[in-house]
């Protein structure tokens, strides 16, 4: 019986933790949730997407809220798993009663979430990039970064201006990679470009020069697209200068972080690949729409964390940033701040600029992309 | 014996009703979606209790059968067959002849046909079943640390599958998977107005799943565990059919982690390669070792309480971390359990006497 006991009275304590509850909410706030992964495989985007959140949403704050409220960030830390995205909107939407959820980080949790949101009538805006997210519309869901397949079409442009028509593709093994794959495989067509090689590699990977002899073994390679969001993007780079092999490189917007220059060192010279213009905001000219965005935005940043500005963190201050304003246009009113995304025109956030539409839930067009190229270690514009 | 298991059964319908009605009378029912997810996992820990705490097999690989349960069901009731029967297809002929298909519009007005949970989640067990006959035969072989490794390399397999394979969605997993109408009226989803229910199903579940451990822990297979448990050689010696009992008590685990995976992916519309993951498998492990392995009634508490804990965020930033450290503490402190932990004794010795 005494087994019988002790479990009876962890089963109190248990209920008693239960009903502590939550504290009850001010009404001269605003709360706003975020499911992001600050930790675990996709850490790389939450951790900048959250330290962005934090730090707009206190300077909100600072400069006296929106209409008055100030706004209440409530961080739920997914670890980039789906069953917990989904455990945290549940609570964010009816516990918490949010005003509307930024993030997820990764396409697959916001795809789990998708259909929660929609019930629970609650904004979300999220971070991740596949277009299914947006493609077909669900009233209440919105993304922020760019559409995998305006990067493909840029890489694809310069291709043929280069005139290269025979590619091999790489892709890691996370969702980013996947979904890339999935869109280079399906555009090629349209651009004359035939892929004639495909791998899938880890995306702990921390060699590949078989895979790299493998694709060089095929002489009618033109060019190589990497598609990865992974430290492995620096080691496709090294592994290919390393076997000699000196056909052009492409990689994806995920190669937007210094971090992967300095890794792959002089191998990464001549890299191109397509990416919000946050990466070369100096040498932007001060008639672009972007640029005071975009270098605010950066200097912030990296006077408050001491780290370089990712597009990652960018896609972050973008959905804050579209959900502040559409606050302070439209009021403290869930519906009507709907409305006030779906009709939002001309707002240049990080990304690009921003024109949503009932029809588009990510507002951007292919020139949110510009191609860029890596020169003396800096990223450059591509000509 | 009988009379005191029949009493917990009890108290535990008790409580399950108790925490509806409480949060009914609190306005507070959101707490039940939590509690839902946490009861589906329970069955994976009471499962795992029996491999672990009454057969003293070790199995780190318990995600990768929760994950072949919900997977299989995922993709047997997400994969849309209309194209197919279009072209006419004769198997899809035949299932869709059977009425074993379900045709619908879904969100957006396309229509689509997929299979019918039922015969889907039939499918998905049998699946499981038979992966972890095959695997047990030789695996459970093994002894010790080489047991662990095993399992933990099938956990392993399974992840890089779930993670490698298209049809599963890869990184991405498989997303808007449908209700499972059980009965008519009696549906697994996560929709907010069938919370109540799915909350009853999911106990209800984890109810028989008890109900059904505890007479084969009281029989007479239950004593023969035992008895492998104490010493395996002892046991063969005098006549107990250990590798039999060792497969099958393996086998009816893994069918509980499917049963498990196939309503959890129902009701939370989806899955990912997370629940197939290796810190899911020691998560298990390690509330099965919190519980004080062989007190099935131990895991399923410290199950409830810690997943409940973890789904709602309030580990933060630290939730493997906790489980991690959880078990390092349990080994070096309480390698019986925290409920077999002498401070508990005292009390309940103590409380014991006053009763009389």
């Amino acid at each position: 019986m005494k087994h019988f006991l002790s479990t009876t009275m962890l089963a109190i304590a248990a209920i008693c933790l239960l009903f502590s509850g939550p504290a009850q909410a001010e009404d001269d706030t605003i709360k706003v949730g975020a499911i992001l992964a600050v930790t675990g495989g996709a850490s790389f985007l939450g951790g900048p997407e959250s330290r962005t959140i934090e730090m707009q949403i206190e300077k909100i704050n600072a400069n006296g809220g929106i209409h008055g409220k100030k706004l209440e960030l409530i961080l739920k830390d997914s670890g980039a798993n789906p069953e917990k995205a989904i455990s945290f909107a549940k609570q964010l939407i009816e516990e918490e009663k949010v005003f509307a959820i930024v993030g997820p980080s990764t396409s697959g949790e916001t795809m789990k979430i998708k259909n929660i949101c929609e019930q629970g009538k609650t904004v979300l805006i999220s971070c991740g990039a596949a277009e299914v997210i947006v493609n077909p519309v669900a009233r209440y869901v919105f993304k922020t970064p760019q559409k995998d397949s305006f990067a493909v079409k840029k890489i694809y442009m310069v291709m043929n201006k280069l005139g290269i028509k025979k590619i091999a593709v790489l892709a890691g093994n996370t969702g980013f990679g996947k979904a890339g794959k999935g869109q280079l495989l399906a555009i090629a067509p349209e651009f004359g470009i035939e892929v004639v090689a495909t791998e899938v590699y880890d995306k702990k990977a921390t060699d590949l020069s078989a895979v790299v002899a493998k694709l060089m073994a095929n002489k009618d390679i033109q060019a190589v697209v990497n598609w990865s969001i992974v430290p492995a993007q620096a080691i496709v780079a090294k592994n290919m200068r390393q076997a000699g092999w000196n056909v052009p490189l492409f990689q994806s917007h995920g190669f937007g972080n210094i971090k992967y220059v300095e890794a792959a060192g002089v191998a990464a010279e001549g890299i191109i690949f397509p990416a919000g213009r946050l990466l070369v905001a100096d040498s932007l000219s001060a008639d672009n729409p972007q640029k005071d965005v975009l270098m605010k935005y950066k200097n912030d940043y990296e006077a408050k964390f001491q780290e370089q500005a990712s597009t990652f963190g960018g896609h972050g201050y973008d959905a804050i940033m579209v959900l502040a304003k559409a606050i302070e246009q439209a009021g403290p009113d869930k519906e009507k701040v709907r409305d006030a995304i779906e009709n939002m025109k001309n707002f240049a956030g990080t990304g690009g600029i921003f024109n949503f539409s009932p029809e588009d839930h990510n507002g951007l067009d292919i020139d949110a992309f510009a191609m860029m190229t890596v020169k003396d270690g800096k990223f450059v514009l591509y000509e | 014996m009988a009379v005191k298991n029949y009493l917990s059964v009890l108290i535990l319908i008790a409580v399950v009703v108790s925490i509806q009605l409480a949060t009914k009378a609190t306005d507070t029912s959101y707490y039940l979606t939590q509690l839902t997810m946490t009861g589906y996992y329970s069955l994976v820990i009471i499962g795992l209790c029996l491999v672990m705490g009454y057969a003293g097999q070790l199995s780190l690989g318990h995600a990768g059968f929760f994950a072949i349960g919900g997977y299989t069901s995922a993709v047997l009731t997400t994969y849309n067959l209309t194209t197919l029967l279009e072209q006419g297809n004769g198997l899809v002929r035949f299932l869709s002849d059977k009425g074993l298909l379900i045709s619908t519009l879904d969100l957006y007005g396309e229509a689509v046909l997929y299979i019918n949970p039922w015969p889907a989640a039939i499918i998905a067990v049998i699946l499981t079943a038979s992966i972890a006959f095959m695997i047990g035969i030789p695996v459970l072989k093994l002894k010790g640390h080489y047991l662990a490794m095993a399992t933990l390399g099938f956990g392993i397999i399974i992840f890089r599958i779930a993670l490698a394979t298209e049809i599963l969605g890869e990184a991405d997993g498989i997303s808007e998977i449908p209700g499972f109408t059980l009965f008519p009226g009696i549906c697994v989803n996560g929709d907010f107005g069938n919370r109540v229910m799915n909350y009853y199903i999911a106990w209800v579940l984890v109810l028989i799943g008890v109900i059904l451990l505890l007479n084969l822990i009281h029989s007479r297979v239950g004593r023969a565990l035992r008895a492998i448990h104490g010493a395996e050689d002892a046991a063969n010696a005098i006549g107990v059919n250990t590798a039999h009992y060792k497969l099958y008590t393996f086998v009816i685990s893994a069918v509980f982690a499917a049963v498990a995976g196939i309503f959890l992916t129902h009701y939370n519309g989806g899955i990912g390669p997370s629940e197939a993951g290796i810190m899911k498998s020691v998560r298990y492990v390690a509330i099965v070792a919190i519980g004080g392995m062989a007190s099935m009634w131990g895991a399923l508490t410290m199950g409830v309480l810690l997943n409940f804990m973890s789904l709602r965020g309030m580990f933060g930033s630290y939730d493997d971390a906790v489980f991690g450290a959880i078990m390092i503490i349990i080994m070096l402190f309480a390698p019986n359990g925290l409920l077999n932990l002498s401070v508990w004794q005292k009390i309940s010795k103590s409380a014991g006497k006053e009763k009389g």
